[in-house]
């Protein structure tokens, strides 16, 4: 799955660009994918000195309240909420794709892991051929959220929805990720594929699973 | 005999292709009896608590103690 991560300023925010951010609160989720997200977004758009971020929920819906607070300039936010913050007048001053990854205990079997890929490539390919069915899942995760209740499938974006066959890790993006994360400190050490990735585990599952690519 | 997986919670921005699968019988057509384990609500800490390098994230916690295979990060 391709995480979708946009990063939002309220309605009545001065900011178009994300260069207009710069020395200015952006809350983040730190620790996750988004987060990592939006500071990618920002270092797109200014010296490294410029981007000022602040800890935020790890809910996108209080990230999202908090933004309609006026408790930050802008937060990195995804679906359903960026259909929301969309819906409420907020604009996306940039957005950006990244990758879910699996992270597997050494227990995991070949065999299993295989059977995995071969239901998610299914699921993926029912999925692209009918985007608009599957959108009422971003929905049903926030029950109790009216702002998300009142959706209706059409008010997504289909192009935030992107979906792909899963794949062996390429060792290139493995290592870019690393030597990005390592510099802003947020990990130590110099990356080592052979202790990160289990190359024959993963390799032998995703042959496994060819068949049904093929199909 | 079915294969058995316990993945930590996805939810549909990150793993919307999970939902469906599971939703859909496709891991039961694959002989994988795929179950799902959420963090409970008490344990659950907010990004809120940490910082750009001391993060407090709640992914791989099932993981680490046993309760789950596998993750998304």
């Amino acid at each position: 799955m391709i995480v979708c991560g946009a990063l939002v300023v309220p309605p009545t925010s001065p900011v178009y660009t994300p260069h207009e951010l710069a020395h200015k609160r952006v809350a983040l989720d730190y620790g996750n994918g988004t987060a990592y997200a939006g500071l990618q977004m920002l270092e797109g758009a200014m010296p490294r000195e410029a981007v000022t971020t602040c800890a935020a929920a790890t809910s996108p819906a209080e990230r999202f309240a908090g933004l309609m607070r006026g408790d930050f300039e802008a937060t990195v936010l995804q679906e359903p909420w960026i259909t929301v913050a969309e819906q409420a007048g907020c604009r996306l001053v940039s957005t950006t794709f990244f990758h879910g990854t699996w992270v597997a205990t050494p227990d995991v079997s070949v065999e299993a892991y295989a059977a995995l890929l071969r239901a998610i490539t299914r699921a993926v390919r029912l999925i692209n051929a009918d985007k608009r069915r599957y959108v009422s899942y971003f929905i049903r995760d926030w029950p109790g959220h009216p702002e998300v209740a009142e959706l209706r499938p059409h008010d997504f974006n289909l192009g935030r929805i992107q979906l792909k066959d899963p794949g062996p890790i390429p060792e290139d993006e493995a290592r870019w990720a690393w030597d990005w994360m390592a510099s802003w400190g947020l990990i130590a050490g110099t990356f080592d594929v052979t202790t990160q990735i289990n190359r024959t585990v993963e390799r032998e599952a995703h042959e496994l699973a060819a068949a049904v690519r093929a199909g | 005999m079915a294969m058995t997986m316990t993945i930590e919670r996805v939810m549909a921005f990150m793993g919307l292709d999970v939902l469906v699968a599971k939703d859909e019988g496709l891991f039961t057509a694959e002989g994988l009896d795929l179950r799902l384990a959420a963090l409970p609500p008490d344990e659950f800490q907010s990004a809120a608590e940490g910082t750009p390098t001391k993060p407090t994230t709640n992914q791989g916690k099932l993981q680490a103690r046993g309760e789950a295979q596998m993750f998304q990060a």
